[in-house]
């Protein structure tokens, strides 16, 4: 059949699903991450042969893929070993069967919702978006303890300013492993698993828009995971996350590691967003209008723009990287005509959007967990979404204060130190959001409604520091120490991952049908925001005092402080632990089952039974009245979900007819 | 699925995950060049004389032209292709190296003083020096420098010394034209580990020199483990 003729795909907004799940036979048999595996080692094998094949010197081209005669390594070969790997790694997954199947005017055979139980689904390419979310949020838990432990590393190094458990080059490596898995991985902890777990939940939808692309944007990140840690037997790498050159051109061999796998992340996260934001515009139910959106949804709509946005501008400077490493350009060498300006603006043009990318999908969930837990609706809530909107818009317009110190025009630093100032005004808006919020409220304190007023606590201070560093004169002071180091640690693991966790327990009976132990929870919770805090608070007082980052040694009197600092990590890492042994414990092994809807909430994703039904929703949802309209008299039922079938119709026409008058 | 599948499956799991941690920490963290131990049997504060050497390649390692120290171990006589040492804590460590690599200027001149020796001094070929010009004459192949306690020793090079240009080309350095540089200092009193470097840019074919050999433990860069 050839493609025009296939009707039943069609997209429309609630309308058939996509097609195209691998036919049923023996598991081994079917493309899943086995078969991935397989496909990546030959796929290097090949690509690491190919590129030792073409720098044998000839005479027209003697080592002609070598920029640095005497590094004794074949960047060139390893370059093309992890992209045949990564074509052999999809191959394996079957991502391209589908596509080679319809190019063969083939009929697919299977919707792609994934209606059976069992646990080989969350092992495939899948096109169906609740697995897609659980497989990432599997993946980030791994990401997240992998960078976690390397912390332990760096804090266990730092227990002494003289007795050294890693030599100096491992200690480095061990910290731009640990940045850059963190900064490169976590961009997507919240809106990966769920944003594509909820969306759709959320406005009514029975799909997202593209789940191919849906999937691959997945499928993506343990490639880029596991390149990024072969950099440590490749020599590791030794510039941090930045990758500034001239260190990163001319680093050894793990350098290439780190660009390959932070490019390959950036990929990830432009189709990642590219979905989201068509299936927000797209694929709200009738009746699902801007104003009815909720919290979170406006947060991912808002983080998917600044990754569509940021994330192109950073694969194309990692890869300008690889190809300085390999084919001897030339783009960020200053005596060779390059510059090393154009890798800071390239990389920061996405680094600083990258900051609101990782805090932005924190106020989304706190934004919407709280009226659940206060029982008020939320105050202000354009004024959240218009501080959610101003987020994304100036975020793009403050990534030159990261170069106050590099020697950039001196006329170019009030600038962005205002719109840097500016930022904090939208943030701000959010914030009293959440004030006003509280204000007066009967708070039911629930673990999940812990993990959000930490995240206000926590978002403060490091709100505050950042408002300080913004500042030229106090950055130019506290440029490279410990100072900014905390300053980041308080909006990012303060934020992000306080409302991460919070949103694992609030949603996790809705994602897996079983809720995590409760008591386990609190205990989770208090140790992670004490150790939190004492881990991360006296680093202020470290920068202040001038210990640098990334620097092994320190002065002698701040041993002690250093100790406190060491010791409490060691204590957070035990939090985290907690939290992994409650999930493992309730979902692999007790698995209290919740069908229902714990937390009474309004929200539309709550108003399915847990875990969802393989298509969402029985018919498409016709939406009445907003999420957070808690203890207002007589509001109406949050969506009808089994509207009369003219009602339904009537909403699609109304829509199609005013997109064609548009 | 069973619960004891379950419970089997995730400590199949969990035994894969710390053989994974287990196996990255010792191969990759912790692994390293073997450490020179110029402490054992030596007490506390009694002298210790230690011996290094500096090759222009390194035909023993897969860099084969990367300059790169050597390290003769005490007990065997061995040169050793490593950059760590033990001293004891308190010695004064006599220290003797054996410059076979040729001359490279270097970026500042301040490095080429020598500072937190005995008497400020090194001997170059049984010569005191205070100071080596690496402009004017080109006299220095590397330094040894231990930045915690102020030391920086420049090692001539035979290039000019000698006037014979065959530098050994095959590494640990046995014959061939060489300086011998010697000169002493106290260790610190105090147990801890202290980086030393090579201050040249050395680094031939990298961007200003600065790289490969320059920043790689066991080549131009080491450490002083002072053990009491």
């Amino acid at each position: 059949m050839a493609i025009e003729t296939e009707a039943g795909t069609t997209q429309r907004p609630g309308g058939p699903d996509p097609v195209g799940t691998p036919g049923a036979g023996a598991w081994w048999a079917r493309p899943a991450l086995h078969t991935g595996v397989i496909g990546a080692i030959i796929g290097y094998a090949f690509g690491h042969w190919l590129g030792n094949y073409w720098a044998v010197p000839t005479a027209n081209s003697p080592a002609a893929y070598q920029q640095i005669g005497t590094s004794d390594g074949n960047d060139f070969a390893i370059v093309l070993g992890y992209t045949f790997m990564l074509v052999g790694w999809l191959i394996g997954l079957g991502v391209f069967n589908d596509l080679v199947k319809l190019m063969l005017g083939k009929r697919l055979p299977q919707n792609g919702h994934e209606a059976n139980g069992g646990v080989a689904k969350y092992f495939r390419f899948t096109l169906d978006h609740k697995v897609v979310g659980i497989q990432y949020l599997i993946g980030m838990i791994i990401y997240f303890c992998t960078a976690g432990l390397l912390a332990m590393g760096i804090r266990t190094e730092l227990l002494s300013p003289v007795h050294h458990v890693f030599s100096s080059s491992v200690y480095v490596e061990i910290v731009g492993e640990h940045g850059t898995m963190m900064m490169m991985l976590m961009t997507s902890v919240i809106l990966g698993p769920f944003g594509n777990y909820l969306i759709p939940l959320m406005i009514g939808s029975k799909r997202v828009a593209f789940p191919r692309i849906e999937a691959l944007s997945f499928w993506l990140t343990p490639a880029a995971f596991l390149v990024l840690l072969s950099a440590l037997p490749l020599g590791g790498f030794h510039f941090g996350w930045t990758g500034y050159p001239t260190l990163s051109v001319q680093d050894t061999s793990g350098a290439d590691a780190y660009a390959f796998a932070f490019g390959l992340m950036g990929i990830s996260m432009i189709l990642a967003s590219f979905n989201i934001l068509v299936t927000v515009i797209c694929y709200r139910a009738p009746g699902m209008r801007w104003g009815r959106l909720p919290m979170f949804v406006w947060g991912i709509l808002g983080t998917g723009t600044m990754m569509a946005l940021a994330a192109p501008i950073l694969s194309g400077g990692m890869y300008m990287l690889l190809l300085d490493r390999t084919a001897q350009t030339a783009f960020f060498t200053d005596n060779l005509g390059g510059s090393t300006y154009l890798y800071e603006d390239l990389f920061w043009f996405f680094g600083h959007p990258e900051v609101y990318i990782l805090a932005l999908p924190g106020f989304a969930i706190v934004s919407e967990l709280l009226p659940v837990f206060t029982r008020k609706p939320l105050f202000g809530y354009k004024v959240a979404s218009a501080g959610m909107i101003g987020v994304t818009l100036l975020s793009f317009f403050v990534w030159q204060h990261h170069l106050f110190d590099s020697g950039i025009d001196p006329d170019m630093r009030p600038l962005y130190m205002l719109t840097t100032e500016l930022i904090s005004i939208p943030t701000g808006f959010i914030f009293l959001v959440g004030m006003g919020t509280l204000w007066k409220a009967k708070i039911r304190f629930t673990v999940p409604m812990l993990f959000c007023l930490a995240f206000y606590f926590n978002f403060l201070i490091g709100g505050i520091s950042g408002v300080y560093l913004s500042d030229v004169p106090a950055d130019t002071t506290e440029h490279g120490s410990f100072f900014v180091m905390a300053h980041f640690h308080y909006t990012i693991m303060g934020g992000l991952i306080f409302a991460f966790m919070g949103g694992c327990y609030y949603w996790l009976p809705k994602m897996m049908g079983i809720s995590l132990n409760e008591k386990l929870g609190r205990v989770h919770f208090w140790l992670m925001f004490i150790a939190f805090n004492s881990t991360f608070l006296p680093l202020f007082a470290v920068g202040l005092a001038g210990q640098p980052r990334r620097v092994f040694e320190y002065a002698r009197n701040l041993t002690t402080l250093n100790d406190w600092v060491s010791i409490s990590s060691f204590f957070l890492g035990v939090s985290i632990l907690i939290f992994i042994i409650n999930f493992v414990w309730s979902t692999v092994v007790v698995r209290n089952r919740e069908t229902g809807n714990p937390w009474k909430s309004r929200g539309l994703e709550w108003q399915v039974s847990s875990p969802p039904p393989a298509d969402n929703f029985e018919t498409v949802p016709v939406v009445l009245s907003g999420p957070y309209e808690y203890g207002v008299k007589d509001a109406p039922p949050v969506a009808d979900l089994n509207p009369p079938v003219g009602v339904l119709a009537a909403g699609l026409s109304e829509s199609e007819t005013a997109r064609a008058e548009a | 699925m069973s619960l004891p599948v379950r419970v089997g499956t995730l400590l199949v799991a969990f035994l894969a995950v710390v053989g994974g941690v287990i196996f990255v920490v010792i191969h990759f963290l912790l692994a390293g060049p073997p450490v020179v131990d110029y402490a054992a049997g030596v007490a506390p504060g009694q002298p210790v004389s230690i011996m290094l050497q500096e090759d222009p390649q390194n035909t023993v390692s897969n860099h084969p032209d990367w300059v790169s120290y050597f390290i003769k171990d005490p007990k065997t006589g061995a040169w050793v292709h490593t950059t760590l040492f033990q001293v004891p804590a308190g010695s004064r460590v006599n220290v003797t190296i054996l410059g076979y690599d040729g001359c490279t200027p270097l970026r500042n001149p301040f490095w080429g003083m020598v500072t937190g020796t005995i008497g400020g001094v090194e001997d170059v070929n049984g010569s005191p020096v205070s100071v080596l010009n690496s402009w004017a004459s080109c006299s220095v192949g590397h330094t040894f420098s231990i930045p915690g306690i102020g030391l920086n020793v420049p090692v001539a090079s035979p290039t000019t010394l000698s006037a014979n240009k065959n530098v050994c080309g095959l590494s640990p350095c046995t014959s061939g034209p060489h300086t011998t540089v010697t000169f002493s200092f106290n260790a610190p009193k105090s147990d801890g580990d202290y980086f030393w470097q090579c201050r040249v840019p050395c680094g031939l074919g990298y961007l200003d020199g600065f790289g490969g050999p320059m920043q790689t433990i066991g080549f131009m860069t080491g450490q002083m483990e002072v053990v009491s």
